[in-house]
């Protein structure tokens, strides 16, 4: 059972990060946020093992359901091209400056991590179904929770200002760009 | 009670301040009566003071404030009222009140009903003026007076300088500044040398310890000659007087609260307050009485000679101040305050006359004056009695003080007094010679602003309408009249030979100390000393009158020849000044200007040149694009990682 | 399972993110990678929250939280990309230099 759930998560793990490098590497859009999907839902199937069953259903519904359709809406508004498309990445020096910088960042990372953590094991009793989360949120967390509630909506009134073009203002941010 | 009249003494003129200044510009009205009202107030205090003295036989009123924790010698918030405290800080209400009074129309602007602008600023300043003089003559801790001391010096910058849109002005309020401050310089280390050697900065405190030989004979020396600086720049004495006379530039009302009641009068009071440690010491003495002997004499030469009347009247100050001194050398306290008592008297009383006289005619000269008598003829009359006292002629308060000046000084010149015989006859001559010179120059005063014919160019030359002189109104002839009272009857105080020493007595057990026996605590009046200043008196005066006729009814002056030019100038003191001391100034200011532009500027310019050039460097890095940014962040936060991961 | 397993994991994915936000000139694939950078710290919170047992669930329970904010963010940021490509008909990032100080003169 243990050694099954370790193999059937390293499977996932792989699977997430391949799907996110093709997520940062391909040259389809589309098929980026596809690939998001993939990496996305992965990560969710690590929350099941992780036995964080309510989070890993919140991942699917708010990231896979929610969050990659907006990303996809936001490319089809932006007219982005479909197809394999040349100037979805910068230039090579940059790329290569970014992979360094990344792989630094990662190879300290896994530094840090391997030195604090190797030889730790993670019990498999504890349990995080919904019950449980909902009796933590509401019992412990439950300040922090509607201060985010608060965050939300005004996150909500931002986008609605942001994207709308007849709130009085949006027409000054366009004049000022039309006088560049 | 005598305590908290103490403690009110100089409080009262300062809530006044206080409130003028911050009533003064919502309700200007109401400026005049605070400032009235507050130094009315504490008129009231030192009247009752006073009378706690005269019928207790000498003040003995102490207030113990709290001690500063100095780590060193004793420093007490502490105030103490004597004898000589009481009659002083009367006569400072007295004078102050007269002042302020007088100020609300003297302020009063041509045409206006009520006093300019600049009145609330200026009688809140003649108020806090008058209280830091009352907390010099109640302070019983040298700091407390130096407190004191410093605030009128700031006071005195400021009402100099009160028509500051007129060049002079300006000059003549930083002199006055500047050559006290250097008066003042010597003063604070004379504290320190005194406060030290004491143990503790009570002036009593230090006085105690003179009078027991506690003291080291040397720091006993350096201190009182120290302290003799301060008191040199304040009372205006030779070497450090020129300011007085050019501090003329002020308003009339002020010259006359410098000269009579405050400022001057604190160097000569500090001197009686602590002439225990002047005393012990004959260097300090001579040196005292050098400077006095000097001043003098010169001072009424120079006053012989001045073409202006605020300005004879300015070197008669120094001159009337270094009698004083004269006195304190000689050791006689009780002879000078009571010089220091009439003279503030008629001293106030000239200077608001020569203020009315000059309010009516637009100028201060005396060549624009002459036959006022008639045109102004209560001011005439109160003039007189101010120039016959300062003249010394007997029936008058100058008379007497004078005499009793005089009469301390050929005690001393007898080897009666712990001054050394032949600085005594120095000083006896000097002041024999400066009374037949005060004579002079009062009766030239006189000659020439109210008798004769009146000139004929009066105030077309200044671009003042044309208007006959005339009596000054009621405010400002009412405090002449009540100043001429004093003026003319203080002298009877001396008629009893122990009404004053015991008025002016420490009430304490200070009298009996070692001194007592040398010095004279009685006023004596030498009859050849008073026979011989009457004598000189006729002689001055009389000169005068003939010098007056002779050079047809104009300047007797004219007949001083070359020497006019110098007298006018003080001796070219000033010149003097220039050449040594300001030009040695201006030639050392070149090196820390070359310090301080060849060698510290290279080094600020240096690193402004260096920051440029690593920002012009810097600069390239800057492409604006947001990802450039975040990967030169994670960059650098990636080798910070790193180097806590190797360093551990 | 070894605690290293999710936190590796975590890290394969922080660094994909990382090179995407840093090498990618379409804004909306750079916010693709803050995405997969966010999703790699959930992944190590309720690894950590698994590890030490919390009784108050904090590993999960901030994961929600993270997961609202990022929802939030991704909003935000999406309606300022439109913003910017209503404006200049494009959302590459490297054309957007106004921090920059002009080379040429003193105002832009």
């Amino acid at each position: 059972m243990n050694a099954a759930v370790t193999v059937v998560f390293a499977l996932l793990g792989v699977l997430a990060v391949g799907s996110a490098l093709l997520v940062v590497t391909t040259r389809q859009v589309v098929h980026a946020a596809l690939w998001l999907v993939v990496a996305l839902g992965a990560v969710a199937g690590c929350y099941l093992l992780l036995r964080a069953e309510f989070v890993a259903w919140v991942q699917v519904l708010v990231y896979v359901g929610a969050v990659v359709v907006l990303l996809l809406f936001a490319l089809m508004l932006t007219k982005a091209p479909i197809g394999v498309s040349e100037d979805l990445d910068a230039g090579l020096a940059q790329r290569v400056v970014a992979a360094m910088v990344a792989l630094a960042t990662g190879a300290l990372l896994v530094t840090v991590l391997v030195d604090g953590f190797s030889g730790e094991v993670i019990d498999q009793g504890a349990t995080g179904g919904a019950p449980a989360i909902g009796a933590s949120v509401f019992r412990s967390w439950v300040l922090p929770f509607e201060v985010l509630s608060v965050l939300l909506l005004a996150a909500l009134v931002g986008a609605i200002v942001l994207s709308r073009r007849d709130v009085p203002g949006a027409g000054a941010a366009d004049s000022v760009a039309g006088g560049r | 009670m005598s305590a908290v009249l103490v403690v009110l003494l100089p409080a009262l003129p300062f809530l006044a301040a206080v409130l003028a200044l911050s009533v003064g510009r919502a309700a200007p009205r109401l400026v005049a009566p605070t400032v009235i009202t507050g130094t009315a107030l504490a008129w009231l205090a030192a009247l009752g003071l006073l009378a706690g003295d005269i019928s207790s036989g000498g003040a003995n009123v102490s207030v113990a404030g709290p001690v500063v924790p100095t780590g060193g010698p004793r420093l007490g918030i502490d105030l103490h009222l004597d004898g000589l405290a009481a009659v002083v800080s009367f006569m400072v209400t007295t004078v102050a009140l007269a002042v302020q009074v007088y100020s609300t129309g003297y302020l009063r602007h041509d045409g206006h009903a009520r006093p300019g602008p600049r009145y609330p600023s200026y009688a809140a300043l003649v108020a806090v003026f008058t209280a830091a003089m009352l907390l010099v003559v109640v302070a019983d801790d040298l700091f407390v007076l130096i407190v004191g001391w410093e605030v009128m010096g700031a006071c005195s910058y400021f009402l100099i300088g009160h028509h500051w849109e007129e060049e002079g002005a300006r000059a003549a309020a930083v002199k006055a500044f500047v050559m006290t401050r250097i008066g003042d310089v010597g003063l604070l280390f004379g504290v320190f040398a005194l406060g030290v050697g004491a143990g503790s900065f009570g002036i009593r405190d230090v006085t105690a310890a003179v009078l027991s030989g506690r003291m080291a004979a040397s720091t006993l020396t350096a201190g009182g000659l120290l302290l003799l600086l301060g008191v040199v720049g304040k009372s205006a004495q030779f070497p450090l007087h020129s300011w007085l006379p050019d501090a003329m530039a002020g308003p009339t009302p002020v010259s006359a609260l410098i000269h009579a009641a405050t400022m001057v009068a604190a160097g000569v009071y500090l001197v009686a307050r602590m002439d225990e440690v002047f005393l012990a010491s004959s260097t300090t003495l001579v040196a005292l009485a050098l400077v006095a002997a000097i001043t003098m004499l010169g001072a009424a030469l120079a006053a012989l000679a001045q073409p202006d009347l605020k300005r004879v009247l300015a070197w008669s100050t120094v001159s009337q101040l270094a009698y004083m001194l004269a006195a304190l050398a000689a050791g006689s306290y009780v002879a000078a305050g009571f010089h220091l008592l009439t003279h503030a008297a008629f001293k106030a009383l000239l200077f608001l006359c020569a203020g009315a006289v000059a309010h009516t005619v637009g100028s201060t000269l005396l060549a624009d004056m002459g036959g006022l008598r008639r045109r102004m003829p209560l001011t005439a009359s109160v003039m007189a009695v101010g120039l016959l006292a300062l003249a010394g002629v007997p029936p008058l308060s100058g008379g007497f003080s004078k005499e009793a000046v005089l009469g301390a000084v050929e005690e001393a010149a007898l080897g009666h007094s712990p001054l050394p015989a032949w600085a005594g006859w120095v000083l006896l001559l000097s002041a024999l010679a400066t009374v037949a010179v005060t004579a002079a120059y009062t009766t030239r005063a006189w000659l020439l602003a109210f008798e004769g014919p009146e000139a004929a160019s009066r105030a077309a030359s200044h671009g003042v309408p044309v208007y006959p002189p005339t009596d000054p109104p009621a405010s400002m002839a009412g405090p002449m009249l009540l100043l001429a009272v004093p003026a003319a009857l203080l002298g009877l105080a001396g008629l009893s030979g122990s009404w004053l020493p015991s008025w002016l007595g420490r009430g304490g057990p200070g009298e009996t100390g070692v001194f007592a026996a040398a010095v004279e605590h009685t006023l004596s009046f030498g009859w050849v000393t008073t026979v011989a200043s009457l004598l000189l008196v006729a002689v001055g005066a009389g000169g005068t009158f003939l010098a007056w006729r002779s050079a047809g009814r104009t300047d007797p002056a004219l007949h001083l020849g070359r020497a006019r030019a110098l007298l006018t100038e003080g001796f070219r003191v000033d010149e003097v000044y220039q050449v040594t001391v300001v030009a040695a100034v201006q030639a050392l200011r070149a090196v820390p200007a070359w310090v301080d532009r060849d060698v510290i500027d290279v080094y600020v310019q240096g690193s402004a040149r260096t920051a440029t050039a690593l920002g012009r460097v810097l600069r390239v890095s800057q492409l604006g694009q947001v990802q450039v940014y975040i990967g030169m962040a994670l960059a650098g936060a990636t080798l910070v990682g790193l180097a806590a991961v190797v360093a551990r | 399972m070894p605690l290293l397993l999710p936190l590796l994991v975590a890290t394969g994915l922080f660094t994909a993110g990382l090179y995407g936000v840093l090498a990618r000139r379409n804004a909306v694939l750079v916010l693709m990678g803050v995405e997969l950078m966010l999703n790699a710290a959930n992944l190590m919170l309720v690894a950590f929250g698994a590890w030490l047992a919390d009784t108050l669930l904090a590993g999960q329970v901030l994961t929600l939280f993270v997961i609202t904010v990022a929802a939030a963010e991704v909003g935000l940021g999406l309606a300022i990309v439109l913003m910017v490509y209503r404006q200049r008909r494009s959302i590459a990032l490297d054309e957007m230099t106004d921090l920059h100080e002009s080379r040429t003169a003193g105002l832009s």
